[in-house]
């Protein structure tokens, strides 16, 4: 097996388990905090490397766990957001009575409410999302990272899909 | 233009049938800015995960990490208590076989002006504790036991 350097291995892997930890955490300076300290964790533990069958799952695991603590910590956000996401929904079939029909969204709003929608998920969905749709990864590799098993992250993957699929389109209606 | 394809793409998406290549397929569709309007719900969600692939973290990122594991490996990573204990307690190891040291060499001397055969046996003693004071962790006992042996030389010569 290749020797594992951390410049070459361990630190480019930095952007993957930001964009992680920010999906769990929702905030950026605490997403960058959660790959400072997994970077140093996975550093302590150099004497392991060899023994780790894949040293990205290994670091992913431990970004999760550590971003995990930190929005435990953080307490109520996502209630907050949920709560958000629920008034603006309402403001907007307000909105939208007021304007004819043939009034469009912004593809900007769009985006901005599929932005709450996807950040109102329980986090377990919106890793599994992260790590396929942003990252490209099999379900295989995406278990080793939640240590699930590959059937159930297709099952979260499905919930996720299906619930912004779902809350896209009820959107579009009130919209047209 | 006809969106059998990827309607059906998409219908296999959400029931998360698709393979990793045809996912990119979809996403590169979503990509162009012209899609037709009963898309555009599904465009912003692909849209959203464009935006979201696109956060990183900047080149100052890798500087300070790099210097916090690459600067000195004293301070930017907690050692384990063993190596930390050691280095802790190693000018106590050093004064303790120092002071061993000198009342050995003091002790050998006197013997060697009294008598040449008994002082042979601490000469051994001696030269032991000299190789010894950089093991910090064998040091103490070992340079007592040169004392000791010293010290019962000393008591054989008063008899």
């Amino acid at each position: 097996m290749k020797k594992i350097s951390f410049r070459d291995d361990v630190l480019p892997l930095k952007n993957r388990l930001y964009r992680l930890a920010l999906r769990i955490t929702l905030n950026p300076a605490e997403a960058e905090d959660a790959v400072q300290d997994t970077l140093i964790k996975v550093w302590e533990h150099r004497e392991e490397w060899e023994q780790i069958d894949s040293i990205e799952a290994y670091a992913h695991t431990i970004c999760r766990n550590i971003a995990l603590d930190m929005a435990g910590k953080a307490g109520r956000g996502n209630v907050q957001l949920s709560e958000e996401i629920r008034v603006k929904s309402e403001e907007f079939s307000i909105l939208n009575s007021q304007f004819s029909i043939e009034e469009k969204f912004d593809q900007k709003e769009r985006l901005s409410l599929v932005r709450k929608i996807m950040d109102t998920l329980p986090e377990v969905q919106r890793s599994v999302m992260e790590l396929r749709d942003i990252e490209g990864k099999t379900y295989q590799e995406i278990g080793n990272i939640l240590k699930l098993t590959e059937s159930q992250v297709k099952v979260y993957l499905h919930r996720a899909r299906t619930s912004i699929r779902q809350q896209a389109e009820e959107i579009e209606k009130y919209g047209l | 233009m006809d969106y059998k394809y990827i309607e059906q793409l998409l219908e296999r998406y959400w029931a998360c049938e698709t393979s990793l290549q045809e996912e990119q397929i979809l996403r590169t569709f979503f990509q162009q800015q012209e899609v037709p309007e009963h898309l555009m719900a599904y465009k912003a969600i692909f849209d959203v995960q464009q935006e979201q692939a696109e956060a990183t973290l900047g080149e100052e990122f890798d500087e300070r990490i790099l210097e916090m594991i690459e600067g000195d490996p004293v301070k930017a990573i907690p050692l384990r208590g063993g190596l930390r204990r050691r280095s802790f307690l190693r000018p106590l190891y050093q004064a303790a076989g120092l002071v061993a040291l000198i009342l050995t060499i003091g002790i050998a001397a006197q013997h060697s002006f009294d008598e040449e055969g008994q002082s042979q046996h601490t000469q051994f003693a001696q030269t032991d504790s000299l190789e010894r004071p950089a093991d910090e962790f064998v040091t103490v006992p070992e340079t007592q036991e040169a004392a000791v042996t010293v010290e019962q030389d000393s008591i054989n010569l008063t008899r």
